[in-house]
């Protein structure tokens, strides 16, 4: 006698209640109900309470690709920390994240974020510096902690946004990059400055040319172009002519990167150039190998190089499948800090949680992390890690140093 | 010297560039008074072409240009017949609709190809080095092709029963009619010509600059300028245009800095709206 198998099961039940009289709606409602009942049956280790996580990310427009990107990162990021969920005394918390398009505009970040303040959301990501200084005070005053994966000074971290964390070393890479630049490439002497004409921009420029005149540079040039333009001639052209021996593309991202490393050169420029924020494989195929080849990568980590960030590689890999974006390794840890310092709060409020993040030391991709900085910005806000360095040979991306975080800084 | 060169031949190939894409736009306006804010779309989708026929399946680029201008044609062909047409072709209506299709096209286009900026490899490497200026072959090539492409429609305009036709319908609509021409019939012409410019323009910005969805706004913004510095519906104020403005950018942008570079672009725009409100070349709308 042949074993029955599920659907004839399912079928000889469904004929048992039709035989048994119940006409097909009442049979449908029946399924409904049953269905309904079964769903709501709650295992013994579900959550019992949802945190929201607001976030503010580009997934339009020039910069999507970074938003994407962290998008993918944050959305892994929680499924691992939600299996375990956030045990804060009886209840269980697992962090719900709302993703928002704030288009890389400025008016776009400071809607979406009026709107997750208005929702009553109290723990927000925003990525980009012109995105997030508009909104800090905003959510300072509504106690509401604010992560930004944005490049940014006291105007966005200090003791006047005791709840605004800086989640990715940007134009603060400079005070590691710069030492290890003078005792790698001694003979580089005189840099040029490149950056778009925006707040992360000047930013960027600001502090890499303190950074680079104390540790015994010389800048040559420091040249704004308009963040998305297609033809980098001009100011290329004025950057060929100032004998540069290397260029800092500072806070440029994604395809401005490869066509300014194109431009330079076409025309001839035959100094070093140093970029980071980047996906190598884009740039380079942009780029192309030969402009491309000898480029430095900033807090770019070329492939994995301990079993975490193989294990993300490889889920990526397998998800998404190649190029493995390097800037999703730098979006990974701060969900996962976030967690903990809930977890070491034992609580979800924000100003407890703020605390609770100061003083966590925690083990992230690339080592040690942890909130420092109040050196420079009078309070623990920044993000402070190694940084990852890569140089693109034979139009690869391969690793170079991981340059460890200054101890003064 | 070099460095005014440099400055020269830098502005000379971005203006014909340029002037290409805005050749189209003017084309429209000029016979049947569209704005037609798709334009920059079309410039965007058929490099997308371009780069799926040349990258993904490893034909020419020779190959790769002519689908793109199909498809091209058969989108604008598409957005006339279904947005334009219906609306009688009314300036303001049209304007409207055209903005919205070009976010429409522009948000299906992230969603299908994605946010990774893409590249098509150039179709002649290398650099030339002219009196210590330098340019890429690349960009030769693309100046070449728009001056070619220039030219041919400067011909087809003058010389051919169509282009004449359409000359007429730019001239005086209703005289054209009574000569037996069929307005319908010259916008599509002029619909297909001016998306094949388009499409000629996004091949080259694809080799040159890569590919994305949103490859397309900053030439079709610059067309608007050197159209309205042209003299809405001007052909050769469009040529000019393209070239001055090409020219001006670099120089502004070598000289003074990307950051001035716009500041005086802009006040040039406005010098010549205020003196000549239609353009170099234009007429009242």
């Amino acid at each position: 006698m042949p074993i029955p198998t599920a659907r004839d099961t399912t079928r000889s039940i469904s004929a048992n209640i039709v035989s048994a009289g119940l006409p097909r709606r009442q049979l449908l409602g029946v399924s409904a109900v049953a269905v309904a009942a079964l769903i709501s049956q709650k295992p013994a280790w579900a959550a019992d309470k949802t945190v929201v996580l607001g976030c503010s990310i580009p997934l339009s427009g020039p910069a999507a690709p970074t938003g994407i990107t962290t998008q993918r990162t944050v959305e892994h990021a929680l499924d691992l920390i939600n299996q375990k969920g956030i045990q804060i005394g009886p209840d269980r918390y697992t962090i719900v994240a709302q993703f928002y398009d704030n288009k890389y505009v400025p008016a776009e970040a400071v809607t979406v974020v009026e709107k997750m303040l208005a929702d009553g959301v109290k723990f927000i990501f925003s990525s980009g510096s012109g995105n997030s200084v508009p909104v800090v005070g905003k959510t300072t005053a509504a106690k509401v902690l604010q992560m930004s994966g944005a490049s940014g000074k006291d105007h966005l971290t200090g003791p006047q946004f005791p709840y605004s964390f800086r989640v990715q070393p940007t134009n603060e890479t400079a005070y590691a990059l710069y030492p290890w630049l003078r005792s790698n490439y001694p003979d580089l002497k005189r840099v040029a400055h490149m950056n778009p004409s925006d707040e992360a921009g000047y930013t960027e420029s600001e502090d890499r040319r303190m950074i680079a005149t104390k540790n015994g540079f010389t800048n040559v040039a420091n040249e704004y172009f308009k963040r998305g333009a297609t033809d980098f001639y001009p100011v290329a052209t004025r950057l060929t002519g100032v004998n540069a021996e290397l260029i800092d593309f500072g806070g440029t991202i994604g395809r401005d990167q490869a066509l300014a490393a194109k431009a330079l050169r076409e025309l001839g420029y035959k100094g070093k150039i140093m970029l980071g924020y980047s996906d190598a494989k884009s740039f380079v195929d942009i780029a192309g190998a030969d402009a491309a080849e000898g480029t430095i990568l900033f807090d770019t980590l070329a492939a994995p190089q301990n079993p975490a960030e193989k294990e993300f590689n490889d889920w990526w890999l397998g998800k998404y499948g190649p190029p493995m974006p390097s800037f999703a390794y730098t979006m990974y840890d701060w969900p996962f800090m976030l967690a903990e310092a809930m977890r070491k709060a034992q609580s979800v409020d924000p100003v407890a949680v703020s605390v609770a993040l100061r003083e966590l030391i925690f083990q992230g991709l690339f080592g040690e992390a942890k909130f420092g900085m109040k050196s420079v910005y009078g309070l623990e806000s920044s993000i402070t890690r190694d940084i990852p360095i890569a140089v693109i040979k034979g139009g690869v991306p391969v690793p170079l140093a991981l340059v460890p975080w200054p101890k003064d800084v | 010297m070099t460095l005014a060169l440099q400055i020269l031949v830098t502005g000379l190939v971005t203006g014909l560039i340029y002037m290409m894409i805005a050749l189209g736009v003017t084309l429209l306006f000029g016979i049947m008074r569209v704005v037609n804010f798709v334009h920059g779309e079309l410039v965007m989708l058929a490099a997308f072409v371009v780069f799926a026929v040349n990258v993904q399946l490893g034909l020419p680029f020779w190959i790769a240009l002519p689908a793109a201008m199909v498809m091209a044609s058969v989108v604008a062909v598409g957005c006339q017949k279904l947005l334009f047409k219906p609306l009688n072709y009314e300036i303001l209506n049209c304007f409207i609709v055209g903005i919205g299709a070009s976010f429409a096209i522009k948000s299906a286009s992230w969603a299908i190809f994605g946010p990774e900026p893409l590249a098509i490899p150039a179709t002649i490497p290398g650099v030339v080095t002219f009196a210590g200026a330098f340019v890429a072959k690349q960009r030769l090539l693309a100046a070449g092709i728009c001056i070619a492409l220039t030219v041919a429609l400067f011909l087809f305009l003058h010389f051919t029963r169509p282009g004449k036709a359409m000359r007429a319908v730019e001239q005086d609509h209703e005289a054209a009619i009574l000569m037996g021409i069929v307005p319908e019939n010259v916008y599509v012409i002029a619909f297909v010509i001016s998306a094949a410019l388009a499409a000629v323009g996004g091949a080259i910005l694809g080799t040159l600059f890569g590919v994305d969805p949103e490859m397309g706004s900053d030439p079709l913004l610059k067309s608007f300028i050197i159209v309205q510095i042209g003299g809405m519906g001007s052909i050769a104020g469009t040529v000019l245009a393209g070239l001055f403005i090409g020219i001006t950018d670099s120089i502004t942008g070598t000289l003074f800095g990307g950051e001035l570079a716009f500041i005086i672009d802009f006040a040039i725009l406005m010098a010549i709206l205020v003196v000549r409100p239609r353009g170099l070349f234009g007429y009242d709308v």
